[in-house]
């Protein structure tokens, strides 16, 4: 969309422009009554290529500008993920990703953060299970149990 | 114009994907621009009537009967370079939105607690780092469980042994295991 509007606007530019000036070169020319050219475009050349020089060079840049604004927020808004899982690597699981405020790359951000918050949540529910086990006190065939069904949550984790 | 490095991998959007992308905007307008300009070079190279007074008439008459013209011909020209400029767009989806899309998909996968293999873009993608940081993680998580589950079986290891052996081996392999996940935070 926002191509579309430099497009459009760009030709909107240069038909407002190109309009009034032919209006103003065609008219001198008429009275001007020394008639040198074949047609009518031997009179507007010059004016034509530059006003589509200018068409040309005003799209092109301001689509650029739009190009490396969208480089600049895919990299900073993938930049950010990649930081975070590589952080999650690490054992870093509660940390927000932040990437940003473009709404593809934040609901890709909070994806990542429930993903990592899930197995933060889902490790510290088996550390305090393994915790309460290591402590003592429990009879074995409690214990016996318990520790099976640990270890078949362990099992769960990133199958 | 590389932009940062992810540590350890190539950058997250090559250089060359953006050159190309900037190629092909300049391809597209220069595109447009051409067409716009043929379209008003036929208009404008009718030649005009022989005369004096016809010359004279044509000249005073030519920018009214222009105007819809111009209008038509700069019309052409926006739809045509914004068609051409939708491709593009469909050629930077390919190769950013595309994968970014497939990893959503395996979050997904992954959150719902179904087998997660590991993630892989083709390799003419952009944000490779991406998939490779996922499965650093992933595979981060899976050494760890397997650590944890040796640390179990090599405790269980001792169940010929009296009970009370066996079970200070279990409390010790699990007081090694919570050790462990305390890196989580």
């Amino acid at each position: 969309m926002a191509f579309a509007a430099i497009i459009v606007f760009g030709g909107a530019i240069f038909w407002k422009l190109v309009d009034s000036e032919f209006q103003r070169i065609f008219l001198q020319a008429a009275i001007r009554g020394h008639y040198t050219f074949d047609s009518a475009y031997d009179i507007a050349r010059d004016l034509l290529s530059w006003h589509l020089a200018g068409l040309f060079v005003g799209v092109f840049l301001a689509g650029s500008v739009l190009v490396l604004l969208l480089v600049a927020a895919t990299r900073h808004g993938i930049g950010k993920a990649v930081d975070s899982l590589r952080a999650a690597a690490g054992g870093d699981l509660s940390t927000p990703t932040g990437t940003g405020l473009i709404g593809e790359f934040d609901r890709f951000g909070k994806n990542i953060d429930d993903a990592r918050s899930e197995t933060l949540t889902s490790v510290q529910e088996i550390r305090s299970e393994a915790a309460a086990l290591a402590a003592g006190g429990i009879s074995p065939e409690d214990f016996r149990l318990r520790w099976g069904v640990l270890k078949q949550r362990i099992r769960r984790i990133a199958p | 114009m590389s932009g940062p490095e992810t540590q350890g991998n190539g950058p997250l959007i090559h250089r060359r994907y953006v050159f190309g992308l900037l190629l092909r905007l300049c391809v597209n307008t220069a595109g447009g621009v051409g067409i716009l300009f043929v379209t008003l070079f036929f208009a404008l190279s009718r030649p005009l009537p022989g005369d004096y007074a016809g010359v004279f008439h044509a000249l005073r008459n030519l920018s009214p009967f222009l105007r819809p013209i111009l209008a038509i011909s700069v019309l052409l020209y926006a739809l045509l370079a914004c068609g051409s400029t939708s491709a593009l767009c469909i050629f930077i989806l390919h190769k950013v939105a595309g994968p970014l899309y497939r990893m959503e998909l395996l979050l997904e996968q992954y959150r719902s607690g179904a087998p997660t293999r590991t993630v892989s873009f083709r390799s003419s993608d952009q944000i490779q780092p991406l998939a490779q940081a996922f499965n650093q993680w992933i595979g981060a998580l899976r050494r760890d469980r397997q650590r944890w589950l040796a640390t179990m079986m090599e405790a269980e290891r001792h169940s010929l042994q009296d009970e009370a052996t066996r079970r200070a081996e279990m409390e010790a392999a699990l007081r090694k295991i919570t050790g462990d996940m305390a890196g989580y935070r």
